[in-house]
């Protein structure tokens, strides 16, 4: 059946108005075919055929044969050649017949004067909408030569402004509806055009994503860190070929293992796999990081969240690096350090107490200039022992293993140490050291007694290798509730402005020269300042170039819970 | 009467000298051994008021000899002087030791504290 109707479906051109119209007319033709047929059938079989002349009978099956064959040709047409021949034939060739198709007095003005509509309204579907006038003027056309020719008096020249009005109301709908057509058609091909587009972009977007991937992963296949990332659900994604080789694991192994799996590691020490659980379990947008004994290897670790453009957390990514080298050099470092200054204070303590023992005539009387002598070897074997301890101290401070001993003390004990150690020095100098405390600072406080001792004697001792005259000024007073603090002010040469950011780093002075103008290594400030804040505390300092300089070293009272512990650790 | 009695247990030549030296001015009898496994053998022969002991020494550390004296009851009255340039093996020692003093130490120093131990006429 489908495929019978098929055979009706035109022959397709690319312009879709003429489809339309040719469809149409093949469904006009086997319409009008089927009417026709139908038509003889009826006559034939209901009136009977009395009273019917042969000649009638052939008149009416011959017109039936011709109509049916011109309708199969005009069908023909049709279906092989695009345009409106096919269909302005058969729209002349059904004028033709509706005017022969009655009496002409009845086609002019009586029952049968509706079948000029036909091809007015069906002009202005099958060729184009103005047609339907076309139309309209031959059926009037065909009026007039049939009142004349019939001689049927005047013309019907109602029924020809009908044609027109049926023309004019053909014209509207069809243009209508071929608009109406015209804006869907555009609008499907504006659809298709997006359609298009956006397949497009969407397929660029997915090369470029592709090429993306490609150089990301082959960056991490590259790469000599190792790096792993975790995703939300704390499950192993990643793990480069790197990190497969630092931790001595297969990829296969290490992938899909939780953070929990991975961090209880074999190869980790049960402190060190918590703190690889805290790093991997709560990154943050600040980096965490540190080292780990991996085995045999000193591994550092980098942690830190993954984040969506807008923050919102989607999983751990974290770095591993081979710092065993490091870390054994760092500990031979150390250790060098350690066992150097150790071994020069053997030495330095014969000289020292060697020269004490001159000055003291231990070994019978000595001249003025030989005491004098004993004297110069007694402090410069002090200030040699100072740079050696120094020394000793940053080795501690930077290995972390400086052992800071909270006990309660005195502020007075603290006053009178550095008194009497830098008592002397300063009025060698002829400078006037002032140690005051405060009406209303801490009687006791929690701290490191040594420690403290150290810090305030490296300040003073500060202050007086850089002051030439004046006085040295120490004063302990109260800072708040919870807090005490020391002001060491000097009558010095100050330190120029942009040079103070730098003082409390390693190896530093002022600048290069002074460095060799007031000896030292430049470590004290160095020292203090981490010294203070070991303690919980802050150092802080100001100054004006040949007015003079004061340091604020500020410290709890009493260490809190926390910082005690952050100290042992 | 015969002067009291101190041990100098050092193996630094010139500190041993200078802390007999100081332990003399202060009015001891001194002597000194230079090795930890000579001091082993020499303690249960001697009878110190002050011992002064350092922390490295050849064969037998201090740490080991301290634990010698402070189990023989006839050091029950002994003072040790603990010596040490460590400043973290000191404060190990502090509770241990009677005293412990950080290298350098002072002749004046330590002839001072020497004096305050000998005990009385």
């Amino acid at each position: 059946m489908k495929a019978f109707l098929n055979r009706f479906q035109v022959l397709p051109s690319p312009d879709p108005d003429d489809n339309r119209r040719r469809s149409l007319l093949n469904i006009l033709l086997v319409g009008l075919m089927t009417i026709a047929v139908l038509l003889v059938v009826l006559i034939v079989f209901s009136l009977g055929l009395e009273g019917v002349s042969a000649d009638e009978l052939f008149l009416l099956l011959a017109g039936s044969v011709v109509f049916v064959l011109l309708a199969l040709g005009i069908a023909a047409l049709n279906h092989y050649r695009p345009g409106t021949l096919a269909a302005w034939f058969f729209l002349l060739v059904l004028l033709v017949a509706i005017s022969f198709s009655d009496a002409p007095k009845e086609m002019v003005d009586g029952r049968s004067i509706y079948l000029f509509t036909l091809p007015i309204l069906i002009a202005s579907f099958v060729l184009f909408p103005l047609s339907s006038f076309v139309f309209a003027a031959l059926s009037s056309l065909v009026v007039v030569f049939l009142t004349y020719y019939g001689e049927l008096g005047l013309v019907n020249f109602f029924g020809m402004v009908g044609f027109f009005a049926i023309a004019f109301v053909a014209w509207l709908a069809s243009r209508n509806m071929e608009n109406a057509l015209r804006d869907v058609r555009n609008l499907n091909r504006e659809l298709d055009r997006r359609v298009e587009e956006r397949t497009r972009e969407l397929a660029e977007a997915l090369a470029r994503e592709v090429v993306e991937t490609g150089k990301s992963q082959a960056i991490l296949e590259g790469i000599a860190d190792g790096v792993i990332v975790f995703d939300a659900s704390q499950t192993m994604i990643v793990a480069n070929p790197s990190v497969c080789r630092l931790l001595e694991a297969g990829r296969a192994d290490l992938l899909g293992k939780n953070i929990g799996e991975f961090s209880e590691s074999q190869a980790l020490s049960k402190e060190d796999s918590q703190k690889l659980q805290y790093w991997l379990a709560k990154p943050n947008e600040t980096l965490l990081s540190g080292r780990l004994l991996w085995g045999q290897k000193t591994l550092s670790v980098t942690t830190a969240a993954v984040t969506t453009p807008v923050g919102l957390p989607i999983g751990t990514v974290a770095v591993f690096r081979d710092f065993t080298k490091e870390a054994e050099v760092e500990q031979m470092k150390n250790t060098f350090v350690a066992i150097v200054s150790h071994e020069l204070r053997t030495p330095l303590n014969a000289i020292l107490a060697y020269s004490e023992m001159l000055q003291g005539e231990v070994y019978g009387p000595v001249n003025p200039k030989q005491a004098n002598a004993a004297t110069r070897i007694y402090s410069n074997a002090q200030r040699l022992l100072g740079m050696v301890s120094d020394l000793l101290d940053q080795a501690r401070l930077e290995a972390g293993k400086l052992k800071i001993n909270i006990e309660e003390f005195p502020v007075a004990e603290l006053a009178d140490a550095v008194h009497g150690v830098m008592d002397k020095p300063a009025r060698d100098k002829g400078l006037d050291l002032k140690i005051s405390v405060e009406p209303g600072a801490p009687v006791t406080v929690w701290g490191d007694p040594h420690r403290s001792q150290q810090i305030l004697i490296n300040l003073v001792n500060n202050a007086v290798k850089f002051t030439e005259k004046g006085e040295v000024v120490v004063r302990i007073r109260k800072a708040g509730d919870t807090h005490w603090a020391i002001h060491v002010s000097d009558t010095g040469l100050g330190i120029p402005e942009k040079a103070l950011p730098y003082i409390f780093e390693t190896f530093r002075q002022a600048d290069g020269v002074t460095t060799r103008q007031h000896g030292g290594v430049g470590l004290g400030l160095s020292i203090v300042k981490r010294l203070v804040e070991l303690m919980g505390g802050t150092v802080t300092v100001s100054s004006q170039v040949k007015q003079g300089t004061t340091f604020v070293v500020t410290l709890p009272v009493k260490p809190s819970s926390t910082h005690k512990e952050e100290m042992e650790s | 009467m015969n002067s009291p009695f101190a041990l100098v247990i050092e193996d630094d030549p010139d500190l041993s000298d200078i802390f007999s030296e100081a332990l003399e001015a202060a009015g001891f009898e001194v002597e000194v051994i230079r090795d930890g496994q000579v001091a082993l053998q020499r303690l249960p022969s001697l009878d110190a008021v002050v011992i002064v002991l350092d922390i490295h020494l050849p064969n037998v550390s201090g740490d080991t000899i301290l634990e010698h004296i402070q189990a023989d009851e006839r050091f029950a009255n002994t003072r040790v002087i603990v010596t040490t340039a460590d400043t973290v093996t000191a404060e190990m020692l502090r509770d241990k030791a009677d005293i412990v003093l950080i290298k350098p130490i002072s002749f004046n120093q330590l002839r001072d504290l020497a004096s305050r131990l000998r005990p009385a006429e």
